[in-house]
């Protein structure tokens, strides 16, 4: 890599950008504006409509049923009471009446004595306040009333112990006073810290989002891309130079966030509170926050710059960048909920981790082995997502995707759009929403049959009835094919080996992301069902899902991602395939899977291969579950639903000379073809 | 000096159906002589001229420019090149000078060689007027005039230029063919790849007419006549092409006898 080619490069993107008006509003202008103005005007309008509605009176009907001296008295307190004035009675007024005096808003508060009753000699009146709570006006007027009856109730006992003659004193047991010992600026890096992470996270993807989808998608678009590929500068150079403008202008836009944001509060504060709290913001942790943000803001940038270099355009670009936003920023909003914590889990979540350490450093509240680990983490995802970059713009297909926008319909005319990723994507979000509402309502109501009903209906009927409307054919689409029997055995030598693997991965996962034990029991009696017989079992949680499951993914989504080449058609498969079994903890067990029946179902060209192998793994599971605890050497192996660490190593071993075994016998295939 | 060698290009390679965009082709452009690409839409001459130009890379064979092998010397190749396509843009925010020397610097141009090569260009291409103003606000012959002279900003010995008028009219164009006509006189080895006839006959010492991916013939437009017997273009070309579609018919036809 020649950095002075990176600088050239670099150069002329900051100063393209700069010439161009969007990009100086969005990152620039708007957050030297935007804090000033919004918090301004929102402080100054918060407190005078506080005072505006503090200043008015509220309207209150009262509703008396008892009518006797004292609930005059009650009404009379009412009355007396500031900044509460009591309508006339009306005649004829009952309860509905009174919702639609407050849904009118002609009172704020209807307040209703209902009963008297006696209790231990003393009366005891009942009164109800009815007020809308989405009201600020009617919330308001609750609270006087309260103050106002609490006054007279205390005016009432005090008649009641006169009479017996007990001192009033009598009644004070507890005396309670709160201390706070978090000083002001905590409170202030409290309040702050909530809500600060997400907003420099959305900001930070934000602000890169818009130069990023100019930089590559742009230049596909105006046709300068072909130009600078040809120029003497090698393709990493540009993609560092492209990287480099992105950090910088989404840097930039950062600390120009960040400044202003310091300034506003800074003001807020020193106007809105009262001399006695001493303001302190913590420039400190600003400035170490600051120091955190620039891994995001590089994994942010790579990410970023590899959509724009897999766009064709950037609209594309733009539309692409859209999922990544919102998920980015819902992850972010975590340091605004209440309970989570910075644990070494969450610690290696991208973006999570960073919304949590800022919280914390806010609070003053962390340790140096956090940010490291958050800081590590981080650039490691750096680097891959660099990587992808890179690759992406030395992939010719990536590149120069052809323009011609596919078209979205599978019916009609376009009936052979059927086996394409994109009609692949529908049916499965379609398969998705299907299992989630109807598939689980049927398992609910009844088990066995639930099972079946979506197994055949929800999973295999769509991509049949799809297949026959688009009249392709299935069987040979989907490899209903024969293949070596050697096939057959290697998959069965590899199944016993595969699960120990996935079941240590599970493991390994339990011991970063604690799993719930309520969570294992659930997964355990779905899979092991006592009231029925070990066939039933076998059908339900082996043979049928076997079958249709493999129908669904190594038969149409498999090949409708073949176009995509090998490993990308595998992958995406069984990461849908994990997606689909609705288990956050299995996800990355079942996506290996997954991997593993894409790669037999590919390098065999017969799905009858892999619904062996699910059909394996899953009566595996039946069967350790339900028998395991009869086979003898068990407890050297497993304990308490865990097995050994070191069963790795012999399940590696003979799984890795499967592969070898099967990847012989199908090379030899090829040739063959 | 190109030379051209079984150079051939798979896409889909991986879906089992792969699309031979270029199969197999053979051709040679020579110091100071004009090559046209010529074949019909989707014929591989795209595929073709980035393959030469190292945008993309060949599945099999190779080619040399100025004796540097596209496949182990791209930097090389590319710095011996100029490339102009019909659709290649500019950056518009940016001043025609600036866009030239952007791309003067991407060649390890001097800064002073740059200035030189600037002026001696706007004295050739007459774009003296307009080299302070942005992109944006110049017509599409000022643009073309931009484009040609961000392509030959490092006086290529080789230049390729992909469907270069397509999209542009008449009076545009003609700055083109002047433009490839001066690069001849100046012994630059030139490819020129279009669909229409008429161009290729007007600035082509050499033809090359592919199809499917597949050289159909090639030879200066006497010998192509002489090899055919026809006078007019259209029909030297459509006489080619039933040539092949002929010839496979038979082949196909004997490989089911031999079956």
């Amino acid at each position: 890599m020649n950095w002075q080619k990176i600088l050239i490069i670099f150069r002329k993107e900051l100063l393209d950008l700069f010439r161009d008006k969007r990009t100086i509003i969005t990152s620039f202008v708007l957050p030297i504006v935007l804090y000033p103005f919004i918090m301004i005007a929102f402080s100054s309008m918060m407190t005078r409509q506080e005072l505006k509605l503090e200043k008015q009176d509220v309207l209150v009907y009262f509703h008396d049923t008892v009518s006797d001296e004292q609930t005059h008295r009650i009404r009379n307190a009412l009355e007396d009471a500031e900044k509460i004035q009591v309508m006339e009675p009306l005649n004829g007024y009952d309860a509905e009446s009174f919702l639609q005096l407050i849904n009118e808003k002609s009172v704020q508060a209807v307040v209703e004595v209902q009963d008297s009753v006696n209790a231990s000699g003393y009366t005891v009146y009942k009164v109800k306040v009815i007020y809308n709570k989405t009201d600020d006006k009617s919330d308001m007027a609750l609270g006087r009333v309260e103050n106002a009856l609490e006054e007279l109730e205390s005016e009432f006992v005090g008649e009641r112990l006169e009479a017996i003659d007990a001192s009033r004193d009598m009644l004070d047991a507890v005396d309670v006073a709160e201390e706070n010992i978090a000083p002001p600026s905590k409170m202030l890096g409290f309040t702050i810290g909530k809500f600060l992470p997400y907003l420099l996270i959305m900001l930070t993807i934000s602000s890169g989002a818009v130069v990023a989808s100019d930089l590559v998608a742009g230049e596909k678009e105006r046709g300068t891309l072909e130009t600078i590929l040809v120029s003497a500068a090698r393709r990493n150079e540009l993609v560092v130079g492209k990287y480099l403008t992105i950090i910088t202008i989404s840097g930039i836009s950062v600390l120009l966030n960040l400044f202003s944001m310091y300034l506003s509060f800074h003001y807020i504060f020193s106007q809105a509170v009262s001399s006695d709290v001493q303001v302190n913001l913590p420039i400190a942790n600003f400035a170490l926050i600051l120091v955190l943000m620039i891994p995001l803001l590089t994994l942010f940038s790579a990410i970023l710059l590899s959509i724009s270099t897999y766009a064709r355009n950037t609209k594309e670009a733009n539309s692409y960048q859209m999922p990544v936003m919102m998920s980015a920023m819902i992850v972010a909003m975590i340091s605004m909920l209440p309970g989570f914590e910075l644990t070494p889990g969450f610690a290696l979540i991208p973006v999570v981790n960073i919304s949590l350490l800022i919280r914390n450093i806010m609070l003053s509240n962390f340790t140096w082995l956090n940010v490291a680990i958050v800081m590590g983490s981080t650039v490691i995802l750096d680097v891959i997502a660099v990587g992808i970059s890179v690759k992406l713009f030395n992939t010719e297909g990536v590149l120069f995707r052809t323009s011609d926008e596919q078209s979205l319909k599978f019916w009609g005319k376009e009936k052979a759009n059927v086996l394409t990723p994109q009609t692949a994507l529908l049916v499965f979000f379609f398969v998705f929403i299907l299992l989630f509402y109807v598939g689980g309502k049927w398992q609910t109501a009844d088990f066995v049959s639930g099972i079946i009903k979506s197994q055949l209906l929800l999973i295999v009927l769509p991509v049949i009835l799809l297949m026959r409307i688009a009249k392709l054919n299935y069987r040979k689409t989907f490899g209903f094919v024969g293949t070596k029997p050697a096939n057959f055995v290697v998959t069965l030598l590899a199944s016993l080996p595969l699960l120990v693997i996935v079941m240590q991965l599970f493991q390994f996962i339990d011991l970063i992301f604690p799993v719930p034990k309520s969570y294992i029991e659930a997964m355990n009696n779905l899979v092991i069902m006592d009231d029925i017989s070990i066939w039933t079992n076998l059908l339900l949680i082996a043979v049928l899902p076997g079958l249709c499951e493999e129908f669904l993914f190594r038969g149409y989504i498999l090949n409708s991602f073949r176009k995509m080449g090998k490993w990308p058609a595998i992958i995406i498969t069984g990461l849908l395939f994990a997606v689909l079994h609705m288990s956050p903890f299995k996800l990355v067990p079942t996506a290996i899977l997954g991997f593993w029946m894409g790669y037999l179902a590919w390098e065999t060209g017969s799905i009858f291969v892999p619904m062996f192998a699910h059909f394996l793994n899953n009566s595996l599971s039946v069967l350790i579950g339900k028998f395991g605890d009869q086979i003898p050497f068990m407890d050297a192996i497993s304990k308490d639903d865990r097995i050994a660490s070191w069963l790795i190593l012999p399940a590696g071993i003979i799984f890795y000379f499967c592969l070898v075994w099967f990847k012989k016998i199908n090379t030899q295939r090829e040739i063959e073809v | 000096m190109i030379q051209v060698e079984n150079l051939t290009k798979i896409f889909d390679q991986k879906s089992g159906n792969p699309f031979y965009a270029v199969d197999e082709l053979n051709f040679t452009v020579n110091k100071g002589e004009i090559v046209v690409l010529l074949g019909v839409n989707g014929a591989g001459k795209t595929t073709t001229m980035r393959m030469l130009s190292t945008i993309l890379r060949p599945d099999s064979g190779t080619a040399t420019i100025e004796g540097y092998d596209i496949l182990t010397q791209p930097r090389e190749v590319r710095a011996h090149l100029g490339f102009l396509s019909g659709d290649t843009g500019l950056y518009g925010r940016l001043t025609a000078r600036e866009v030239i020397t952007y791309f003067g610097r991407l060649y390890d141009v001097s800064p002073a060689g740059i200035k030189a090569r600037i002026a001696h260009m706007a004295d050739l291409l007459d774009m003296h007027e307009f080299l302070d103003r942005k992109v944006d606000l110049l017509s599409t012959g000022m643009k073309q005039k931009v484009s040609i002279a961000r392509s030959i900003i490092h006086d290529p010995p080789v230049m390729i230029f992909d469907e270069p008028t397509s999209g542009l009219d008449i009076l545009t164009a003609k700055n083109i063919v002047t433009f490839i006509h001066r690069c001849r006189e100046e012994g630059k080895c030139v490819v020129f790849s279009t669909h229409i006839m008429r161009e290729a006959e007007r600035i082509a010492d050499r033809i090359v007419m592919i199809h499917q991916g597949k050289l159909l013939a090639q030879g200066s437009w006497e010998e192509l006549r002489e090899e055919t017997g026809l006078r007019d273009l259209d029909d030297i070309f459509i006489y080619f092409v039933e040539k092949i579609v002929e010839e496979a018919s038979d082949e196909l036809a004997e490989n089911t006898d031999n079956l």
